[in-house]
């Protein structure tokens, strides 16, 4: 029988976390939870979770201040739960080496794909892979990293150089934010940290891959944070 | 000697701090201790008081002490807490100074500082020490000091008369009369002589010197009498203080004439007293002649020391421009109801002078019968040199090419025209009249007078030479023809004086005329210009180019971070400079203390700037810096400077004014928004939480009886209600982000077809039965906002139209661009909006008290809110209704800031 993933839950607030933890037992993860920022980095040191659902506001000491340190000593994938209308600190988060974010109040759904992404892109089954992913295909869309070719039906679409990066950088996380920051920082290089440049870029991107740019349904718009990829 | 009744007096200071009140800083208290020479006991009197207040519990420091003092009063500061003394490096000597800053951190109650009249090293902020008290004073820190009569500025000069010792320490009678207390240390000049000889009050080194200079009986006497007559000057003046402020208003009124001569030094002191003998007003007039054009640098800085000096008296500065002195006095003085005018006198002139030019206070008595003219004698040995006569006379024979050869081309076409008139036999006489003519015109088309008198002379040789027999020779001049020199001479001499005099005044008229159109164009474009930044930029504008200096414009107190507009001006200083921390501590320091300070000032002379402050209504607007790092502002620029600073201060405080109704306008709209939400929340939020706490309570307590379907039913209705209540908590929680941003929403731009993929996704989540239609532009469309809340009004907007139409039908959401603006719309195919309802529908009012549908719930707050938002865009939002049903909700953000 294959091992259950073992969910480290950081949350003070014991209704949030009953209800997280009833849903994760109940979708076959093992958890654990922790109620201060302390006892999870213990936790997370002596149990070795694979994944950690953090959340930012903790009684003891700050949720960035936690990242911090989980950070310094593994690459265990870390999902923010945050609450709305923070932006700041969300991005902080991920530009900190956070793998994604989830905003209250959120459903179960939600968070179960979080993790499940999380868990994709964690370096436990990344080893598994095969390094260099050849191509990738999403919904209609097909993009051929070593021929640097991107189909959508079949047909090749031309994309310019930064759109190509753009496309390939998203889909290699396909599931994950990426902060505007990442983004200019991959496509750019580190002094092209113009964000109009960007959404430029993805506008025209859009326009080339997307039915209607209005309502996408590859590249999504995560507001004031960055852009995720769907994974369908 | 004490006065007593210190607190009974309406002080002016006084007065004006009682209209302005500060409440955390009081004005501090000062007692002078005054005494007549040195020796006669203040600093042991003044420390004695000290140790009394401070064995009653006073919080006393010694600031500083001078260290020359006697054993018995060393021993009595013994014991006293003390700030040690500052050492201040200055040419490898060790100075020690009083440590201000420090004394302004400590803050003790009272504060002890010895030497009121000591000029402090170089290096240190003020060069004063009067100054440091009067920054203790302002901080509400209480000051003892000392000092002696000799010291007194506007007895100065009287002290010099007795003692022949010129007294280069100075105290403005200001600082002597903002005392609150004076006491007067008085020992019998015998005793002070004994004292003396004990060598009690020098050192051995010292004493003779002093002994021989200072220390007679006689002097000793005289100072002791003027010292105790300036103390009861202060009594009485103290007592009469009712009389004296109603007084002033109608009796006499002192002006004295000043002008580039040291001597006017001495008439300024004695107006002064003579004023403050009164109770009398005065100023100080200069008039700027033609003549002010020719003053050397040293005699523009004597008469700038001389205004600071009347300024420091207390005196009015009037300059005004004529030029004529005494008429432009006589103007003045009648103009302003002056009754007496103090003028200088010396007995310069030459006796020659004396017969042709009446005297200045002749005319002037002439002139002003009424008035009274009181005449101070020059000292003789202070005549000045006639420095900017001999640069006149230089500037007047100057020779200069064209000139030259306007005089040759002038001599030669005359004499070309009498050599015709003599053709033509029309007589000696007229060529004698065409030499005149052409006199006339060299003195009046050349500079100065070296070519007319010139040209006379050589009038007078060509003629003869030319036109007299026998023929080309110089023998035949006749007696006749000196007469005609002379007449030639005489038109030359009064044309060429004429023409400099309306050449200087053209000048003088056109500075004038400049200055009065740069001040009109100031004025008017500062009436035209709203907003702080752009006064600032103006007048930055202005400055460097009139004055050809680079400025720097604080409108706050500078601190580290914040920094002014700095103007940079060709090849002057920029802001490297003018931002340093020195230069921010001078401008610092200019908004704490109101005063002028920097290059050319008594304070802190050594930055790279002249700082002022713009004042209004005692408050300081803004402060302006001017670079000096060229050479120091003459008087005629501060003056002007000091006229644009009025204009601009008014702006500023217009600016402050209309800023100041903007805010309680703004704060009165929210507060109207914010009771507008709370009154509908409340209404709002107690159904769905009813609901809630209604179903878990029904599902908690009927476990049994309740069937899973009911079950189900319950929970879901506690799902759907918190669902809304989240909503609800995420609508409120856009109304405090716009709240704490307030007046500047904090705007980035944004892709406008993102903000409505988000919304719309959000509204997929919810509702992912619903169709939504998005329709985007082709064009990327850019738009400055803040992203969150822009996607809250699409997502309440959404919400609604999602509401009110058939559950098939589509909702449309559409962006485009009209014009300058980014146009949002969302249309449904519900009943649209009821007209009777559409007035009240953004503000967050249920239209009169009508029940509302449970349906309906929520969409009063959250239009308000998305009015709200728009509007702190500067967009707009409107409804209507489609002819084929449902309703259209529009809103529009403009694409870039104006």
């Amino acid at each position: 029988m294959e091992i259950q993933p073992l969910v480290l839950l950081i949350e003070d607030d014991a209704s949030i976390s009953a209800f997280i933890m009833a849903i994760l037992t109940a979708n076959q993860y093992r958890a654990l939870r922790a109620v201060s920022g302390r006892e999870g980095l213990t936790l997370a040191s002596s149990n070795a979770p694979d994944v950690i659902l953090l959340d930012l506001g903790l009684p003891d000491m700050d949720g960035v201040e936690v990242l911090r340190e989980i950070r310094a000593q593994s690459k265990t994938p870390v999902v923010i739960v945050s609450a709305r209308g923070l932006e700041r600190d969300k991005v902080a988060a991920l530009d900190l080496g956070a793998d994604d974010y989830i905003v209250k109040p959120f459903g179960t759904a939600e968070l179960l794909a979080r993790i499940r992404t999380a868990l994709r892109h964690s370096p436990k089954s990344m080893g598994s892979e095969p390094l260099g992913l050849a191509s990738k295909v999403i919904g209609e869309l097909n993009i051929d990293y070593q021929k640097r070719i991107v189909t959508l039906r079949g047909e090749v679409l031309h994309l310019t150089p930064n759109e190509y990066k753009l496309l390939a950088m998203l889909s290699v996380n396909a599931g994950k934010v990426l902060t505007h920051d990442t983004l200019i920082r991959e496509v750019w290089g580190l002094y092209g940290n113009d964000s109009h440049t960007l959404r430029v870029n993805m506008a025209n991107l859009r326009r080339k891959i997307e039915e209607n740019p209005g309502s996408p349904r590859y590249i999504l718009t995560e507001m004031g944070v960055g852009y995720r990829m769907a994974e369908e | 000697m004490e006065n007593q009744n210190f607190d009974d007096r309406p002080d002016p200071d006084r007065l004006l701090a009682g209209l302005e009140p500060e409440p955390g800083n009081p004005v501090g208290r000062l007692k002078i201790f005054f005494g007549y020479a040195a020796g006669v006991g203040k600093t042991y009197a003044m420390l004695d008081e000290a140790r009394e207040l401070y064995q009653c519990g006073v919080d006393v420091v010694i600031g500083y002490i001078e260290p020359h003092t006697r054993a018995e009063t060393t021993h009595l500061a013994e014991g006293l807490p003390r700030i040690p003394p500052k050492t201040i490096s200055y040419r490898n000597m060790a100075l020690h100074e009083f440590d201000l800053d420090t004394a302004l951190l400590r803050k003790p109650q009272l504060i002890l500082v010895d030497e009121l009249a000591h000029t402090n090293a170089e290096g240190v902020r003020n060069r004063k020490r009067y100054q440091d008290i009067e920054e203790l004073l302002n901080a509400g820190i209480d000051v003892f000091t000392t000092v002696n009569v000799q010291h007194i500025e506007s007895l100065n000069d009287i002290v010099e008369n007795i003692t022949k010792i010129k007294v280069q320490e100075t105290v403005p009678d200001a600082i002597f009369e903002r005392a609150d207390k004076i006491k007067l240390v008085d020992v019998e000049p015998d005793e002070l002589l004994r004292r003396f000889e004990e060598g009690k009050v020098y050192k051995q080194e010292q004493a003779e010197r002093a002994r021989r200079n200072f220390f007679v009986m006689e002097n000793l006497r005289l100072l002791r009498e003027i010292a105790l007559r300036k103390a009861a000057d202060r009594i009485g003046y103290d007592n009469q203080a009712e009389r004296r402020t109603a007084e002033k208003m109608v009796s006499t009124r002192f002006l004295v004439c000043i002008g580039p001569s040291p001597s006017s030094a001495r008439c300024i002191r004695w107006a002064a007293r003579a004023a403050e003998a009164f109770h009398a007003q005065w100023s100080a007039l200069y008039v700027e002649t033609p003549d002010s054009e020719y003053f050397t640098k040293e005699q523009q800085s004597v008469l700038r020391t001389n205004m600071d000096l009347a300024a420091k008296l207390g005196a009015e500065i009037v300059t005004i421009s004529g030029t004529d002195v005494v008429i432009s006095t006589a103007e003045y003085a009648r103009l302003s109801g002056i009754t007496n005018i103090v003028v200088g006198k010396s007995r310069r002139h030459s006796l020659l002078q004396k017969l042709f030019q009446e005297d200045f206070e002749d005319r002037l008595i002439g002139l002003l019968p009424s008035i009274e003219v009181h005449i101070v004698p020059d000292l003789p040995a202070r005549h000045a040199p006639g420095a900017h006569e001999r640069r006149r006379q230089r500037e007047q024979l100057r020779i200069t090419p064209a000139d030259t050869l306007k005089a040759l081309a002038i001599l030669l076409v005359s004499t070309l025209l009498s050599f015709l008139l003599r053709k033509l036999n029309l007589g000696d006489q007229n060529i004698i009249m065409v030499y005149i003519l052409s006199v006339l015109v060299i003195s009046r088309a050349t500079q100065g007078y070296l070519y007319g008198v010139v040209s006379s002379v050589l009038s007078v040789l060509l003629f003869n030479f030319l036109f007299v027999e026998p023929l080309y020779t110089f023998t035949a001049l006749q007696p006749g023809y000196t007469v005609t020199f002379l007449i030639m001479l005489f038109v030359a001499l009064i044309t060429s004086a004429l023409t400099i005099r309306i050449k200087t005044e053209a000048r003088l008229a056109v500075q004038k005329e400049h200055r009065t159109e740069v001040l009109y164009e100031i004025n008017k474009h500062l009436l035209t210009t709203r907003g702080l930044e752009n006064i600032v930029r103006l007048t930055n504008g202005t400055l460097v180019t009139l004055f050809e200096r680079s400025v720097v414009f604080y409108t706050q107190i500078p601190v580290e971070e914040t920094n002014g507009t700095v103007f940079v001006a060709p090849d002057d200083v920029d802001e490297t400079v003018l931002h340093s921390p020195d230069e921010k501590a001078v401008a610092h320091w200019v908004f704490i203390n109101q005063k002028r300070a920097g290059s050319g000032t008594d304070t802190l002379m050594g930055a790279n700037a002249f700082y002022m402050p713009l004042l209004s209504q005692g408050r300081v607007l803004a402060v302006w810096g001017i670079s000096c790092k060229k050479n120091e502002l003459d008087h005629n620029s501060r003056l002007f400077l000091r006229m644009i600073a009025s204009q601009v201060a008014m702006a500023l405080e217009r600016q402050r004014l209309s800023d100041e109704q903007r805010t309680i306008l703004l704060e009165s709209e929210r507060e109207k928004m914010r009771g507008n939400l709370l009154r509908a929340i409340s209404h709002d939020i107690r159904t769905p939480l009813a609901s809630i706490s209604g179903a878990s309570a029904a599902i908690l307590e009927n476990k049994e009886t309740l069937s899973a379907e009911t079950k189900e039913r319950l929970i879901a209705n506690v799902q759907d209600e918190s669902q809304w209540l989240i909503r609800m908590v995420e609508n409120l929680l856009s109304v405090t982000r716009l709240d704490e941003n307030a007046a500047n929403l904090k705007k980035l731009p944004e892709a406008a077809e993102e903000v409505v993929a988000d919304a719309v996704g959000r509204i997929h989540k919810r509702f992912p039965a619903r169709v939504v239609e998005v329709t985007v532009p082709e064009e990327f469309l850019e738009v400055p906002m803040d992203g969150t809340l822009i996607a809250q009004v699409l997502i309440n907007l959404l919400e609604n139209a999602v509401k009110f139409s058939p559950e098939h039908a589509p909702v449309e959401v559409s962006l485009q661009r009209e014009g300058n603006d980014a146009v949002f719309e969302v249309s449904d195919h519900g009943k649209g909006v009821a007209p009777d309802e559409l007035p009240a529908l953004f503000s967050g009012m249920r239209s009169h008290g009508e029940p509302s549908a449970d349906s309906s719930r929520g969409m009063g707050i959250g239009l308000s809110i998305c009015k709200t938002i728009v509007s702190a865009h500067g967009g707009g939002i409107s409804v209507k209704n489609r002819p084929e049903g449902g309703a259209v909700f529009r809103f529009t953000l403009p694409l870039n800031e104006s």
